[in-house]
């Protein structure tokens, strides 16, 4: 069997779960023999493959951005014409002897489109977020819609990262059900070293990841007189405005924005928190939950959260409900033995959430359009 | 039992708090459900039974404070029917802790026998009578905990029949335990369980279980007494109306007395009958909970020990105080259901413990109970 896959990010180089999951996805697919040819844009660190039957085709000569949404006027501007460029470019230089395509998110999926046209073979499309995630639910912009709808329309087979985004594609895309697969992500387990009294929130700096909440509940955890350090880690347009939101509440003193970090950082930060908070406003899945969790640490996600519906052994919450993510973080923090068996049985119950059954279930999804 | 949301937030902000730990509503809501669908219903289709077969048909309650509690809060009428039940003759009454808790597994024992002897006084206010038999909660039993119920007078005492004591042996006839002199009732678990948990299952083998096959199974039965003990919530709750378990009890003594060879027994008479042929030797507890059929589902992880500690140390200081009110909360939240809730197994193996949880998952129980718990013992100190 032969893909060509088109992707947009692809690690060491990489903004979210989308490069994450490219990366375990087509690794475990080598392993099992199927060839891949991964096509992503062209960046400054020349990403190679270390395996025979996986190629990595770097296309184009632009610089991409970090974010999938960018909120600044101009940024759009910039990321729109290079995404456009990307697909436009992806469509002229595939070529050769596959029996699929497979892409993923609005950012890949003209090309796929385009590509299906033109070879007459079948298009999988993975949905790892939606315009109405990555907006969280507030003006979802109608221009991504119309081409995430298209995208799905025309997708042979469509792979949603949970149930949740299955219903969203359902509902809002009015898609059919039967031709969507859910496979939820998996993760390489990190493993662990001493704990730090270190509350974490990693992720972009947007409205879909709700670090707002995260801020609004470390000051109750901190108006109780439980004695703690905060860390907001990622970057993203509501940076500047986060930090004020600390100042004004008087709580810059325990809080720390780390900016962008590196991979070797982002492992170091997971190993040494002892709660990770995914406050996620919107989360079609949430791979940094599985990261946390395979770190020993014990893990708070939003209720609605992909990863709530698919993983057992961690808490749960409403984001909005600041008073209950408090009271879960202040209990992780005094009771040791809930600690203890949180991280104890998340470790346990993490191997089952492999990369090599994520590429079993999606050669299941090709046989069944090949 | 069930509590209210008890966060952080809510230790020590209230002197009045411990009335709070409970949420009445919930408890009552589902007391009348459970009252309706099965207490009134089985105990009517009981009562007419044993007119209809002039006390042939006997059988055993064991019924805790709480219960009675809720039923002369909710429903009296419950208790008068329990009280027309036992006055047949036909029905003998099994001695109990007056809480459903785990005090028998304390390092002391003296809080097990204060418990015993609150239900003593409640059997004997309510019903006029004195139980010989003990069946402990959730059948929990090891040798430490016969010599105590020996030692307190009772006769005779029932837990599982499990192969982890018996070995090759029958369930069927009477034991003794190793260290003292009692009568041991073994549960024979597949016939009571048949009943109890396969009856509506409609891939097991057996299904549809009628009443005439039942009794056609215990007939085949060597030895002296078949011993089917099950929740009551069996009839009714468990298994729903629909399903024909009250078809079933209603066909069962026809059909056991069509066989010459078997007839009903209360627990006392069962021990009076029959002589013990061996001893049992149970150095940890055992019970009937789950498959593991011994305390793990109430101590089986961390965060349920943890429970467990905080709430036995704060009852030697709680004693102290002699503050009753307090007292009685303490006792209420020995109720094991709020270890059960505790339990990570359901999340391993199968949805049990989930279906009878109204929470998110084990670990909200625990920082739910922990923190009731703290609060509790902040106003002892």
């Amino acid at each position: 069997m032969k893909i060509a896959m088109i992707g947009w990010e692809y690690p060491p180089f990489k903004a979210g779960g989308l490069g994450t999951h490219c990366y375990g996805l087509t690794q475990s697919l080598a392993e099992k023999n199927v060839c891949v040819d991964f096509y992503m844009p062209k960046t400054k660190h020349n990403t190679n493959s270390n395996k025979n039957n996986l190629v990595i085709k770097e296309v184009g000569e632009t610089e991409i951005f970090p974010y999938d949404r960018p909120e600044d006027k101009e940024l759009v501007g910039q990321f729109f014409n290079s995404v456009y460029r990307y697909n436009d470019l992806v469509a002229e230089k595939v070529k050769g002897d596959y029996d699929l395509i497979h892409c993923h998110d609005w950012l890949t999926m003209k090309a796929g489109v385009a590509l299906k046209e033109k070879m007459g073979i079948p298009l999988v499309l993975s949905i790892h977020s939606t315009e109405y995630d990555r907006s969280g639910w507030l003006y979802p912009n109608d221009w991504f819609i119309k081409i995430e709808k298209e995208g799905m329309e025309k997708a042979d087979k469509i792979i949603a990262v949970s149930h949740f985004t299955k219903r969203v594609i359902v509902d809002k895309y009015g898609i059919n059900p039967d031709k969507i697969s859910v496979i939820h992500n998996a993760v390489y387990p990190l493993g662990e070293t001493e704990k730090q009294n270190i509350v974490l929130f990693l992720g972009r700096l947007t409205i879909q990841k709700g670090p707002e909440f995260f801020l609004k509940a470390a000051k109750k955890v901190l108006d109780h007189g439980v004695s703690t350090r905060f860390v907001v880690a990622g970057m993203g347009d509501m940076f500047p405005s986060l930090i004020d939101k600390a100042l004004d509440m008087g709580i810059s003193n325990y809080v720390i924005f780390t900016g962008l970090l590196t991979e070797e950082e982002v492992k170091h930060i997971y190993r040494i928190a002892s709660v990770y908070v995914m406050p996620s406003v919107s989360e079609p899945f949430g791979i940094t939950a599985l990261e946390a969790i395979s770190a020993g640490t014990p893990t708070i996600v939003s209720k609605t959260a992909g990863v709530a519906e698919a993983f057992r052994n961690c808490l749960q919450v409403d984001f909005w409900d600041t008073d209950e993510m408090a009271n879960k973080i202040i209990s992780l923090l005094r009771y040791d033995p809930l600690h203890k068996t949180l991280s104890s049985e998340g470790k346990r119950e993490i191997n089952l959430f492999t990369w090599d059954s994520v590429a079993d279930k999606t050669i299941n999804v090709y046989n069944g359009v090949i | 039992m069930r509590l209210n949301r008890f966060s952080v937030f809510n230790i020590h902000a209230d002197p009045a708090s411990h009335s709070n730990y409970f949420n009445q509503k919930l408890n009552h809501e589902i007391f009348e459900k459970v009252a309706k669908k099965c207490y009134i219903p089985t105990n009517n289709l009981l009562l007419n039974l044993i007119n209809e077969f002039d006390g042939k048909f006997r059988l055993s309650f064991s019924i805790t404070g709480t219960f009675v509690e809720y039923c002369e809060q909710y429903m009296p009428s419950v208790i008068d029917s329990f009280k027309e039940l036992f006055s047949t003759g036909a029905v003998d009454l099994i001695e109990e802790t007056y809480f459903h808790s785990l005090s028998s597994l304390y390092d002391d024992l003296d809080e097990f026998e204060e418990q015993v002897k609150m239900h003593r006084e409640m059997i004997k206010r309510i019903f006029n009578y004195e139980p010989r038999i003990f069946r402990n909660t959730e059948a929990i039993y090891d040798n430490r905990i016969a010599k105590k119920v020996e030692e307190m007078g009772f006769k005779g005492i029932i837990t599982e029949g499990t192969e982890k004591i018996l070995h090759w042996r029958s369930p069927n006839f009477l034991y003794k335990p190793i260290n003292t002199n009692l009568k041991i009732l073994l549960r024979n678990y597949s016939l009571s369980d048949d009943v109890g948990f396969r009856f509506s299952a409609n891939n097991w083998p057996g299904y549809p279980l009628t009443a005439d096959k039942y009794a056609g199974w215990m007939s085949q039965v060597e030895g002296d007494l078949v011993n089917l003990f099950m929740d009551y919530e069996t009839f009714g709750e468990h298994q729903w109306i629909e399903t024909g378990i009250f078809d079933f009890l209603g066909h069962l003594p026809g059909e056991v007395l069509k066989h010459e060879h078997l007839d009903f027994v209360k627990v006392s008479e069962a021990i009076d009958r029959y002589n013990a042929v061996g001893e049992i030797d149970v150095p940890w507890a055992i019970s009937w909970a789950d498959e593991d059929r011994d305390v793990s589902t109430w101590l089986g992880n961390d965060m349920q020990v943890a429970c467990f500690n905080e709430l036995k140390n704060i009852g030697r200081k709680l004693k102290e105080t002699g503050n009753n009110d307090l007292i009685n909360t303490w006792r209420r939240l020995q109720t094991s259901d709020h270890l059960y809730y505790v339990s990570t197994k359901g999340l391993k193996d199968g949805d049990v413990h989930a279906y009878f949880s109204h929470y998110d998952s084990p670990y909200d129980g625990f920082i739910n109970y922990m923190n009731i718990l703290q609060d509790l013992k902040e106003k002892v100190i």
